[in-house]
C-alpha cells in the first residue's frame, strides 16, 4: 500500500511537471468550474479521481466504475467580496474610480448515476459550467456606463452520459451536451451635446435574448494503475450558440425639447429591435494525476486546457431593418488559449468523513486589450478548504477563497470601435458550495 | 558602527526619494524646466471663433505642461476674460436649422502686466512668416498686440528669449487655412508659396535649435478633415422634396466640389439654387482649388517632416489622426468622435478650431509623439472632464419642440460670420468682399494679412 508510485506513475508525473513548465501562461474567463462540492473542495483537482456523481461533469471515464445508483444536488454560491476599478489617463482618468454591486449567483448542478450492467453504466447531468454576471453600482454614473452597465450570461448543460468498464481498471465516457443559454447587455447611449459640446446619456440601451441551444459532447477516461496512483483524461467539446433577442433603448430626456425633437430622429427609441449575436463556447480538456501517499491521504495534481481563442468577438446585429435598427456593432476579445492548475489533498479522517484541501492557479485567456467593465478578468489564485460526510444522505461542503490578480489595461485593439478604458481592476470572491448524495 | 551604516543607508534612501519626489514626470530626454510654445490660433487655445479663458486654460501646450511638469500653475498665457474676444460663438437654437451667433459682450486681457514673455506665444492668424517678421496688429481684428504686446518683437524673438529648454512648434496652418476658409486659392496671397514655406520653416527651426531647445513639430491638416469644408453638401433638399445640385460661379457644382460652412446663410436664403443665381466664389472651394491647396499641404508636411528629422525633433502627425478622425472616428470609453459638424464632438461652433476634448486629444498626439522621441514618461492628459464638460444640459435655446431641420441647413448670424473669416486669418477684402488693396483683383502682388 505504501509503494511510492510506479515507473509509470513517476513517466506521467515528469510529463505533467514539463506540461506545466512549458504551458503558455494563460483559463479563467466566465467558465464555472464548481460543479459538485467534493471535488471544489480540492480546487478541482479531480480527473482522476471521479468518484462521485460530479464524474459526469469533471471525467465522464468515471462513470464507468459505478456500483449503485447515486442522486446528487447542489449548488455554489459566488459571492463576491470585491470588485472595484480605479481608472487611468486618457480615460476615465486616475480621479475616476468605481465598484461593482457585490455579485451573488448560485450556479446550480444536479446528477444521476446508474450501472445498467456490470460493464455499462449511465449517467445524466445538469451543469451550469459558464456563467457571467457584472453589474455596476450607480450605472448612470458609471464613467463606463456607454460600455456597460450590466451584463449577464446565463447556461445550463444537459448532460446524458454512457460509461464503459473496459478493464476492471480501465472506464470510459462518452456524452452528449445540449446547452441553453441566455445573454443580457445593458449600456446607456451617449451622444455629442451641439450645445454645450460635451457628452450626455439619451438613453439606456437593454438587449436581452431568449434561451437558445447548441450541442456538443464529451469524453473522459480514468485509470486506477493501483492502489495508489490512478490518471484521467476528460475532454468537453466547444460549443456554439447562436442568441435571437430583442434590444431597446430607454429613453432619456435631454431637458431640451429642441434636442429630443432632433434625436427622435435619429434614434429608434422605446421600441424593440431585433438583435443577434453568438458565443462560441470553448473547449476544455484535463489530465489529473492521483497518488496515494498513505492509506488516508491522496493528492492529486490537475492540468486543465481551455481553449479560449473561440471568444474571438460578441457580434451585435441588428436585423430589424430602417427605423428598427441601431448600428451593428462587434466588441472584441481576441482571447487566448488558458491553462489552470490545480493541486488537491484529500485526507480521509474516519470511515464516512473526509477533509479536502486544495489550490487552483487560473490563468486568464483575456489579453490586456480585452479588459472592460463587460468583463476585467485576470490571474486567479484560489484556496478551498472541504469537508464530506458520507451515509444514506450524505453531503459535501466546500469554500473557496478567490483573489484575482490586480489587472490593468493601457491598450485598446486596433480593431477596437468602442475606445479606450484604462485603469486597474481589483477582485475577490468567496465560494461556498453544498451538495447533497443519496 | 552598524547602526551608522543603517543610518546612512536609511539617510541616502531618504535623499533618492525626494529628489524623485521633485522630478516625478519622467520626461526622458526632453527637458521642461522651460516650456515655450509658438504656433496660431491652434496653439493658443483658440476654440469656437474667439480666443477666451475658458479655453485657454487647456490650450494643449497648458495641458503639455500640466502634464511634464505635474504643476498646475507657471505656464503664462495672454489670457482673455469671457466671453473671448470676440465673444464666443454659440448654438442658439436648432429651428429651423442651427442658429449660431457670438456670444454678446467682450472679454478683456487679463494677463497683459506680466514681466516677461509668455510661454504660450501663439497668435491666431498667424502665417509662418508672421512669426519671423511680425511685431503688431494690423487691423482692429487683429490679436498680434495681445500677445506681442508692442514690445517690438516677433513671436520667435519673444519665445526664444527664455531661453527655453523645449519648444512645441505648430505653424503653417494658416498659410492654406486661407485659401480654403475663402474659397480663393491665389498663390503668394491666400496660399503660401512652397519656397517660401521651405526656406523661412528652416530659418525657424534653426533659430529654435540654436538655443539648444528640444522641440516637437506638429504638420499641417488636410483642409478636407474640418468641418468647415465638408459639412454642407453640394445637393440641397428643396420644400417640395426635389433634390437639386447648387450652382457655383463656374455652374452646377460638381463631384470633389465643396460648400464652405460660411455659404450656410446664404443657403438658406435661396441662393445657389439657380444657375441664374450662384453661390459666390468665397462660398465655394472647387475640386482644382482644393487639389492645389492639397498639394501645397503635401509639400509643406514633406517640409515638415524633413526638418523635424534633420533637428532630432519629435514629429507630431496631426495630419493622419485629423483624416482618421473624418474617417473612422476616435472611440473613447464607447463614445464615437468624429470631425461631424455640432455633433462630432472634437470641432467647436466655427467648423475649424478644436472643443475643449478636441485640444485634449491633440495634447495626447503631442505628449505620445514626444515620449516616443524623448524615451519619456510624460502621462497623456485626463479627458474624462473634456469628455462630459461641466455645463448642464438644459441650456439657453428656447424650449419649442419642433423638429429640428438638417443639421447642415445652419445659419452663422452676419456678425458671426465675419468675425470667424477674419480669425481665420481670411484677408478681410476677401469677408467685406472688396477690392484687393492696391492691385489688380485676380493678380494681388504683396501678401495679405495672416
Amino acid at each position: 500500500m505504501q509503494r511510492r508510485g510506479s515507473v509509470m506513475g513517476r513517466a506521467l508525473v515528469f510529463v505533467a511537471l514539463v506540461a506545466l513548465a512549458a504551458a503558455p501562461i494563460h483559463a479563467a474567463g466566465f467558465s464555472i468550474f464548481e460543479q459538485g462540492s467534493k471535488a471544489m473542495g480540492m480546487a478541482g483537482a479531480f480527473t482522476a479521481q471521479a468518484d462521485d456523481p460530479s464524474l459526469l461533469f469533471h471525467n465522464a471515464g468515471g462513470l464507468a466504475f459505478v456500483t449503485e445508483r447515486q442522486f446528487s444536488v447542489g449548488d455554489t454560491w459566488i459571492h463576491g467580496l470585491k470588485a472595484d476599478f480605479k481608472g487611468a489617463a486618457p480615460f476615465p482618468g486616475p480621479n475616476n474610480s468605481a465598484e461593482q454591486k457585490k455579485l451573488s449567483a448560485f450556479p446550480p448542478h444536479a446528477y444521476w448515476v446508474q450501472p445498467i450492467n456490470t460493464t455499462w453504466k449511465f449517467g445524466f447531468g445538469i451543469e451550469t459550467p459558464f456563467g457571467l454576471t457584472t453589474e455596476w453600482e450607480n450605472p448612470d454614473q458609471f464613467a463606463g456606463r456607454f460600455l456597460s452597465t450590466k451584463a449577464v450570461l446565463q447556461v445550463i448543460d444537459l448532460n446524458p452520459t454512457l460509461g464503459w468498464q473496459v478493464t476492471p481498471n480501465f472506464g470510459i465516457g462518452v456524452g452528449a451536451i445540449a446547452r441553453f443559454s441566455k445573454v443580457e447587455l445593458n449600456r446607456n447611449v451617449p451622444f455629442n451635446n451641439p450645445f454645450t459640446l460635451s457628452v450626455i446619456d439619451i438613453g439606456r440601451l437593454h438587449l436581452e435574448s431568449d434561451y437558445k441551444n447548441g450541442y456538443g459532447w464529451n469524453a473522459g477516461i480514468l485509470h486506477k494503475v493501483n492502489n495508489s496512483f490512478s490518471w484521467g483524461l476528460s475532454y468537453r467539446s466547444k460549443i456554439k450558440v447562436e442568441y435571437e433577442g430583442d434590444a431597446r433603448v430607454n429613453r432619456i430626456l435631454t431637458g431640451n425639447a429642441q434636442l429630443d425633437a432632433l434625436l427622435a430622429t435619429r434614434v429608434p427609441f422605446d421600441k424593440n429591435l431585433p438583435v443577434k449575436t453568438e458565443i462560441e463556447f470553448p473547449d476544455e480538456a484535463s489530465l489529473g494525476l492521483a497518488f496515494a501517499l498513505s492509506p488516508n491521504l491522496l493528492l492529486e495534481t490537475d492540468f486543465n486546457w481551455t481553449g479560449w481563442s473561440t471568444f474571438d468577438e460578441v457580434p451585435i446585429t441588428f436585423t430589424g431593418g430602417t427605423g428598427n435598427s441601431l448600428p451593428n456593432t462587434k466588441i472584441p476579445q481576441h482571447w487566448d488559449d488558458a491553462n489552470n492548475y490545480r493541486v488537491g489533498l484529500r485526507w480521509t479522517t474516519g470511515p464516512t468523513s473526509q477533509w479536502r484541501f486544495g489550490y487552483v492557479y487560473d490563468e486568464t485567456p483575456q489579453p490586456e486589450e480585452a479588459i472592460n467593465p463587460l468583463l476585467p478578468d485576470a490571474n486567479r489564485n484560489g484556496v478551498t478548504i472541504g469537508y464530506g460526510h458520507t451515509g444514506n444522505i450524505g453531503f459535501d461542503v466546500a469554500l473557496m477563497y478567490l483573489v484575482f490578480d490586480e489587472r490593468s489595461r493601457h491598450k485598446t485593439f486596433t480593431d477596437d470601435d468602442e475606445g479606450d478604458f484604462f485603469g486597474t481592476y481589483n477582485t475577490h470572491a468567496l465560494l461556498f458550495g453544498v451538495t447533497l448524495n443519496f | 558602527m552598524h547602526r551608522l551604516k543603517i543610518l546612512a543607508g536609511l539617510l541616502a534612501l531618504a535623499l533618492l526619494l525626494t529628489a524623485g519626489a521633485a522630478f516625478a514626470v519622467d520626461t526622458g530626454s526632453a527637458n521642461f524646466t522651460k516650456y515655450v510654445a509658438l504656433g496660431d490660433s491652434l496653439t493658443a487655445g483658440f476654440s469656437s471663433g474667439s480666443i477666451v479663458v475658458t479655453y485657454q486654460a487647456n490650450s494643449y501646450p497648458a495641458l503639455i505642461y500640466r502634464e511634464a511638469t505635474g504643476k498646475t500653475t507657471g505656464f503664462e498665457q495672454p489670457t482673455v476674460s469671457v466671453p473671448g474676444l470676440p465673444g464666443v460663438l454659440r448654438l442658439v437654437s436648432l429651428v429651423p436649422g442651427p442658429v449660431i451667433t457670438p456670444t454678446p459682450g467682450q472679454g478683456q486681457p487679463t494677463n497683459l502686466n506680466l514681466q516677461r514673455p509668455y510661454d504660450n506665444m501663439a497668435i491666431p492668424g498667424a502665417r509662418l512668416h508672421d512669426l519671423l517678421t511680425k511685431t503688431q496688429s494690423t487691423s482692429a481684428s487683429d490679436p498680434t498686440d495681445l500677445v506681442l504686446r508692442h514690445l517690438g518683437f516677433t513671436q520667435l524673438q519673444q519665445g526664444l528669449s527664455f531661453p527655453p529648454t523645449f519648444v512645441s512648434l505648430w505653424i503653417g496652418n494658416n498659410d492654406a487655412l486661407a485659401a480654403a476658409t475663402s474659397g480663393i486659392v491665389i498663390d503668394g496671397v491666400t496660399l503660401t508659396t512652397a519656397e517660401q514655406f521651405d526656406a523661412e520653416f528652416r530659418i525657424v527651426a534653426g533659430a529654435i535649435a540654436s538655443t539648444g531647445a528640444k522641440m516637437a513639430i506638429a504638420n499641417i491638416p488636410n483642409v478636407t478633415s474640418i468641418p468647415f469644408v465638408t459639412t454642407i453638401s453640394r445637393f440641397v433638399t428643396l420644400p417640395n422634396g426635389q433634390v437639386v445640385t447648387l450652382n457655383g460661379p463656374n455652374g452646377p457644382l460638381q463631384a470633389g466640389d465643396f460648400v464652405l460652412l460660411t455659404a450656410g446663410p446664404d443657403i438658406a436664403q435661396g441662393r445657389g439654387i439657380s444657375p441664374a443665381n450662384p453661390l459666390a466664389d468665397s462660398e465655394v472651394l472647387s475640386a482644382a482649388e482644393a487639389a492645389a491647396i492639397q498639394d501645397r499641404v503635401n509639400h509643406y508636411n514633406a517640409t515638415i517632416t524633413a526638418v523635424a528629422n534633420e533637428r532630432g525633433a519629435a514629429l507630431v502627425d496631426t495630419n493622419a489622426a485629423l483624416r482618421n478622425l473624418s474617417t473612422a472616428g476616435v472611440h473613447v470609453g464607447g463614445v464615437t468622435y468624429t470631425s461631424a459638424f455640432l455633433t462630432g464632438g472634437v470641432f467647436g461652433y466655427d467648423g475649424v478650431h478644436p472643443t475643449a476634448f478636441g485640444y485634449g486629444y491633440v495634447a495626447n498626439l503631442f505628449i505620445d509623439a514626444i515620449n516616443a522621441k524623448f524615451g519619456g514618461d510624460i502621462p497623456p492628459v485626463d479627458l474624462r472632464p473634456f469628455v462630459f464638460g461641466t455645463q448642464s444640459t438644459t441650456v439657453t435655446a428656447s424650449s419649442t419642440g419642433k423638429a429640428a431641420g438638417q443639421l447642415t441647413d445652419f445659419i452663422f448670424t452676419n456678425e458671426a460670420r465675419r468675425n470667424l473669416l477674419l480669425s481665420l486669418g481670411v484677408p478681410k477684402w476677401i469677408v467685406d468682399n472688396e477690392p484687393a488693396p492696391g492691385t489688380k483683383p485676380h493678380h494681388p502682388r504683396g501678401r495679405g494679412k495672416g
